[in-house]
């Protein structure tokens, strides 16, 4: 049996004594894009900030490549391959936007915290970084600040940052948020290319996005997995059409 | 791509001639103090620098890293004299530098576990604890009256006794030289960009791999360095080193140095430390007023230019390369017209203030703008006030030119495409 890239045993979370997540237990396998979805306070973006380890888990595992992940730090999880991207873009503002790639690949290539390397000098930073510059599609717009983009390179950007580490694992949260039509298809088309032979797991509210991507759906209701399946068989679901899908397409 | 790269080198290059070439120009015994002072001014700025401007940790101890490199290396300066320690003089300021790393270690460790608003109260805290210390250990700090030296204690190196003080000027300037080019290249370093992006957003680094605690950690460290080379250079040009220099006084006008001369740019806190240097000492031996001037100049800057000199002259940058910028000359210099009216009105209030409170008992007669003024007279005062309120007014008028000016040549500037 093949090992998952990710797996959840038994996560609970709790603010204060508002249990939020509610013992979630998901088996991502590799290479699979995985999709949750949810009605609105489901926890779903709670669930992603457990894993990435944005807030500690109160009770339960997380593992990442069979590897227990449970209690490091987020430094430390993205140095074991796991990249997330966040639902309120999530950038260096000041910097270009070249630099903010660049400065999301430094780490995997292997420069550390090194203060005796030009990095202009790096020759496989500069490639890496040109390469990823290219893929979001903004050549155009490498030396313009980050925070001055329009919102759909924002987001286009952010999916960038999340990638250039070469990370094996991806989370995506919401990347089509606040889209227009064509903005949304171009964004399904960057996943879809800068996440081959990854492994995805995305959060998103687009019906069309979820059922275009995902070779598997798990359903998130009230903290727990109500449902995971492909596609059709969450389609097929009667207790999510009701819980969710019912009620969302009204 | 080579182009930058030989610019960059040509204003390096210019840099060293003007160093090299200010004392031909500036032989007196006090332009030639100012100007070493302006150097170790500059290194200090610098480093306080790599911590405001590149990682966004707003210190308020910084002079802790200066004093300390500063009081280790007149210890230095006197264990060479006593024959107990041997290093040649040039090389004394690697002492400092590497006493300010030690403690950026030490320090630096509790201080940069917290970034924003408690490393602020933290760095004033140990700002505060090292300046007790300094009364509680007197056989280090010296007490009251610190720790007194001489340059000229060890052997002279290569014919440098460092007796002159053309001698230290060109000793400060070449450690300045060396210490701008080393903290710029840190900029262009791994460390230095990210130091940027934990600057601007310390989470997203975390999620690309960097522990940012351990990003501002490097970062101090390596500001404390530069700032105990500008202390120990303080020592060797003042020869005296007081629990002063570690103090909270001290910490602030290295603040107000890099804000002034603008924190966003590397060269900005380069202005800054050669403006403040300039007014501390110039304005000093004018008028008795100096630090309330000084004060309200920073009110000024912090409100209306937080970006500092640095951002005013870049702001320009657009319009001069497309040769724009005579347009705006005439109104510049209607409103620097209008300026200099509530100014003298400003200034004469200050001055008779001053004049009434501490010397009218001289009974010196007050001498403004080359009139004498008697303080004691109503008028002088109803004049000035008016001046002052009229100035103002006049001011605010003559900046309405000056904005029709600016738009005309944004407009153009959009017209003609970006560039």
């Amino acid at each position: 049996m093949s090992q998952a890239a990710l797996e959840l045993k038994g996560v609970h979370k709790s603010f204060g004594r508002t249990p939020i997540i509610n013992g979630v237990d998901l088996a991502i396998a590799q290479g699979e894009r995985h999709a949750i979805i949810g009605p609105n306070g489901a926890g779903k973006s709670t669930l992603f900030n457990l894993i990435s380890a944005r807030f500690p888990v109160t009770s339960g595992q997380v593992l990442l490549n069979g590897q227990d992940i449970t209690g490091l730090e987020a430094h430390e999880i993205n140095r074991k391959g796991l990249s997330r991207s966040f639902q309120i873009t999530n950038i260096f503002p000041r910097l270009s936007v070249y630099e903010n790639l660049r400065c999301a690949l430094l780490w995997s290539l292997g420069y550390r915290y090194s203060f005796w390397q030009r990095v202009g000098g790096l020759k496989d930073v500069r490639a890496r970084t040109e390469e990823i510059v290219d893929k979001i599609g903004l050549s155009r717009r490498r030396e313009r600040p980050a925070g001055m983009l329009s919102y759909a390179e924002q987001r286009a950007l952010e999916i960038g940052i999340t990638i250039a580490g070469g990370a094996d694992v991806i989370l995506l949260d919401e990347p089509t948020a606040g889209m227009s039509h064509s903005e949304t298809r171009d964004a399904v088309e960057l996943i879809r290319t800068v996440t081959q032979g990854k492994t995805l797991v995305m959060v998103e509210h687009d019906m069309g996005v979820v059922f275009g991507l995902a070779d598997r759906i798990s359903v998130l209701v009230y903290g727990r997995v109500l449902a995971s399946g492909t596609p059709e068989e969450i389609r097929g679901n009667p207790a999510v059409r009701e819980a969710y899908l019912g009620t969302e397409a009204d | 791509m080579s182009s930058s790269l030989l610019s960059r080198l040509a204003t390096w290059a210019v840099t060293a001639l003007v160093m090299i070439l200010l004392p031909l120009f500036f032989k007196q015994g006090f332009a030639l103090s100012m100007l070493s002072q302006m150097g170790i001014a500059i290194i200090f700025a610098l480093s306080y620098n790599m911590l405001l401007g590149q990682t966004g940790l707003l210190s308020f101890g910084h002079a802790v890293y200066y004093g300390l490199g500063a009081f280790i290396c007149a210890h230095a300066l006197n264990a060479i004299g006593a024959g107990r320690f041997h290093l040649p003089v040039t090389l004394l300021p690697l002492v400092g530098g590497v006493a300010g790393l030690f403690f950026g270690i030490i320090f630096g460790y509790v201080t940069t576990r917290r970034s924003g608003t408690p490393f602020a109260m933290i760095s004033l805290g140990i700002a505060e604890m090292v300046a007790a210390c300094a009364l509680m250990f007197p056989g280090f700090f010296g007490g009251e009256g610190g720790i007194a030296t001489n340059r000229q204690l060890g052997q002279p190196w290569h014919g440098l006794s460092y007796g002159p003080q053309t001698q230290v000027y060109y000793l400060i300037a070449g450690w300045c030289f060396l210490c701008m080019i080393a903290m710029f290249a840190l900029t262009q370093t791994p460390l230095g960009r990210m130091a940027n992006a934990v600057r601007d957003n310390p989470e997203r680094a975390k999620f690309v791999g960097y522990n940012p605690t351990r990003v501002r950690y490097l970062v101090l460290c390596l500001s404390s360095f530069f700032a105990g080379i500008a202390g120990s250079l303080g020592t060797i040009n003042y020869e005296i080193v007081t629990a002063e220099n570690v103090g909270v006084v001290a910490s602030g006008n290295v603040l107000i140095m890099a804000f002034v001369g603008g924190v966003g740019h590397f060269f900005g806190p380069v202005i800054g430390a050669v403006l403040v240097s300039f007014l501390q000492s110039a304005l000093s031996s004018y008028t008795q007023g100096w630090l309330l001037y000084f004060g309200l100049f920073f009110v000024f800057m912090v409100l209306f230019a937080p970006g500092g000199i640095a951002s005013l002259l870049t702001v320009h940058v657009p319009a001069a390369r497309a040769g724009l910028f005579p347009r705006l000359v005439p109104s510049y210099l209607l409103s620097a017209v209008a300026l200099a009216v509530p100014l003298a009105g400003g200034i004469a209030l200050v001055e008779m203030t001053y004049h009434l409170e501490t010397q009218s008992e001289l009974g010196k007669g007050l001498k403004l703008f080359g009139l004498n003024v008697d303080p004691s007279h109503p008028t002088v005062w109803i004049v000035s006030a008016i001046v002052l309120a009229a100035g103002v007014g006049l001011f605010l008028l003559s900046l309405l030119p000056l904005k029709a000016a600016w738009q005309s040549v944004n407009a153009e500037l959009q017209a003609r495409g970006p560039a």
